[in-house]
């Protein structure tokens, strides 16, 4: 448990550099974003007030009011969070990789430490969960923070004013990123972590038996994904034959199989199979 | 001990390993020796669970390889086994934190011994001073037995001369030791068993004393009978 937990440390502080510049990158970008959009609006209202000789509430009933959605649903603000997806599914490859390529050949030094090598397995996919909870959070923070921004640019008169969260529901990605209820909040991060234990164990199959890995990593995933989903097809099949409790409950026997497989196969590939 | 029994290993169809044994005791340096490509590198990683087997096994004093084996045998591979952005002091850290057998004096004294500076990056040393940086962090573990994969390739004669220097000394002394190479030349007086390979197979396996005062022969004496006869 120690070395497990010395093991999240090491792993965290590998990435730490790069998450604090994608965090950064994040920031910066949505923080002009929110200038740049709010400022669009004041300059258009300004100019059309000034053009057609309208009063703010003659230009509010014919424009519309500035929201902030306006912002949230511009590429300032859903690109850095998309980036911020896609290096962390890079990473997700990368966290294995790095050990084994290059000039370094850290993976000697991990397989040699005198600890279950299952601890390793753990300590990276604890790493990505960590990364992605992290990052979330810190994008509640900047979006308070964005509010703000566009407050002090659009004057009151101009805004909509809007019970935040309701707004922001709008956009899809927005309710799978920040579930409403702690129930959804398992169920898709849930799902996130057993997608990555699947990617991991795939990856140490090409890792134990090289290009006939890769063939192995597919027929793996693939029977994995399979079972993941049969309560799901049976439901598809026998619409309202199962209860919501029912298809539930055989989701989370599926997803528990799901998890401990992937768990066992790596147990088993990095004690016996595994190449350096 | 460390007994390697009739090991038999295949990368994809060509036999990399065939029906090998041998044994290494504690208290004497082993050699193995063998051109390029011959295995020697791949039979010190199955000893350390780095690579499978197909068939055949191998046991430390008796036992299979197990996690708390770590503490008991280390290897020290032909390229550095911890991060190169790392400092020196740094990667100190990193062992003691998870090696109970990591030895803090004894690798303060390695560190003097090779003139090695702790607060340097490991990423911007020299060949050789990263080749002692590597063989340091093996040997400032208190293990019973030491892997090490052509200590003495690619690095400049005074390195060379400083890990031969270790091979007599204290650091050594009592601990078992395999080592690989393909000149035996520069160590043939440091070893005490020669193993020699071909293709993936022991050729003969002898006591270097014992050859030199019945046979009044040398390790590459005895190569040249196996290799060439």
């Amino acid at each position: 448990m120690k070395n497990y937990l010395k093991l999240v440390n090491f792993e965290i502080s590998r990435f730490f550099k790069l998450y604090l510049i994608l965090i950064g990158l994040t920031f910066v970008c949505q923080f002009i974003g929110a200038i740049i959009v709010s400022k669009g609006y004041m300059n258009r209202a300004d100019q059309v007030m000034y053009e057609n000789q309208l009063s703010v509430s003659q230009y509010i009933k014919e424009y519309g009011t500035f929201s902030f959605q306006q912002f949230v649903f511009s590429e300032w603000f859903v690109m850095p969070i998309f980036f911020c997806i896609a290096m962390l599914m890079i990473y997700v490859f990368f966290i294995w990789y790095r050990d084994w390529f290059g000039k370094n050949t850290f993976i000697y030094r991990l397989l040699m430490l005198p600890t279950e090598r299952i601890n390793i397995y753990f300590a990276k996919l604890t790493t990505i969960m960590l990364l992605v909870l992290g990052l979330i959070a810190l994008q509640l923070l900047s979006i308070s923070i964005e509010i703000q921004i566009a407050n002090s640019i659009v004057p009151v008169d101009f805004r909509t004013h809007f019970p935040f969260f309701d707004e922001i529901y709008n956009l899809a990605i927005w309710g799978w990123l920040y579930p409403n209820t702690f129930i959804e909040f398992i169920l898709i991060y849930g799902v996130g972590l057993i997608f990555v234990a699947v990617l991991f164990t795939a990856i140490l199959f090409e890792r134990s038996y090289g290009l006939k890995g890769i063939f192995f990593s597919i027929i793996y995933g693939l029977l994995s994904f399979g079972f993941f989903i049969v309560p799901l097809v049976l439901n598809g099949i026998y619409s309202n034959y199962f209860y919501t409790l029912e298809i539930f409950l055989m989701e989370l026997v599926t997803s528990i199989i799901v998890l401990g497989s992937a768990i066992w196969i790596a147990n088993y590939l990095l004690k016996h199979k595994i190449r350096v | 001990m460390i007994e390697v029994k009739n090991v038999n290993k295949k990368y994809g169809r060509k036999q990399v390993l065939k029906d090998l044994s041998f044994t290494a005791k504690k208290g004497e340096i082993t050699c193995l020796i063998g051109i390029n490509g011959v295995g020697k590198t791949t039979i010190m990683k199955a000893i350390m669970a780095l690579t499978p087997i197909n068939s055949g096994e191998i046991l430390i004093d008796g036992e299979k390889i197990r996690k708390d084996s770590f503490e008991k045998i280390t290897f020290i591979p032909d390229t550095i086994a911890t991060l190169p952005q790392m400092r020196i002091d740094e990667a100190f850290t990193f062992m003691a934190d998870f090696y109970k057998s990591w030895n803090p004096q004894r690798a303060e004294e390695l560190l003097q011994f090779f003139k090695l500076d702790p607060t340097e990056k490991i990423a911007n040393l020299s060949k050789g001073s990263t080749a002692k940086v590597n063989m340091l962090l093996g040997l400032a573990l208190d293990v019973d037995y030491l892997l090490m994969d052509e200590p003495f390739s690619g690095i400049d004669m005074f390195s060379r001369e400083q890990i031969a220097e270790v091979f007599t000394s204290h650091l050594i002394e009592e601990r078992g030791v395999i080592l690989t190479t393909h000149e035996i030349s520069d160590i043939e007086h440091l070893i005490d068993k020669a193993v020699l390979i071909d293709n993936g197979e022991v050729l003969k396996e002898f006591s270097v004393e014992e050859v030199r005062e019945r046979e009044g022969k040398s390790v590459v004496d005895v190569m040249r009978e196996v290799y060439r006869g």
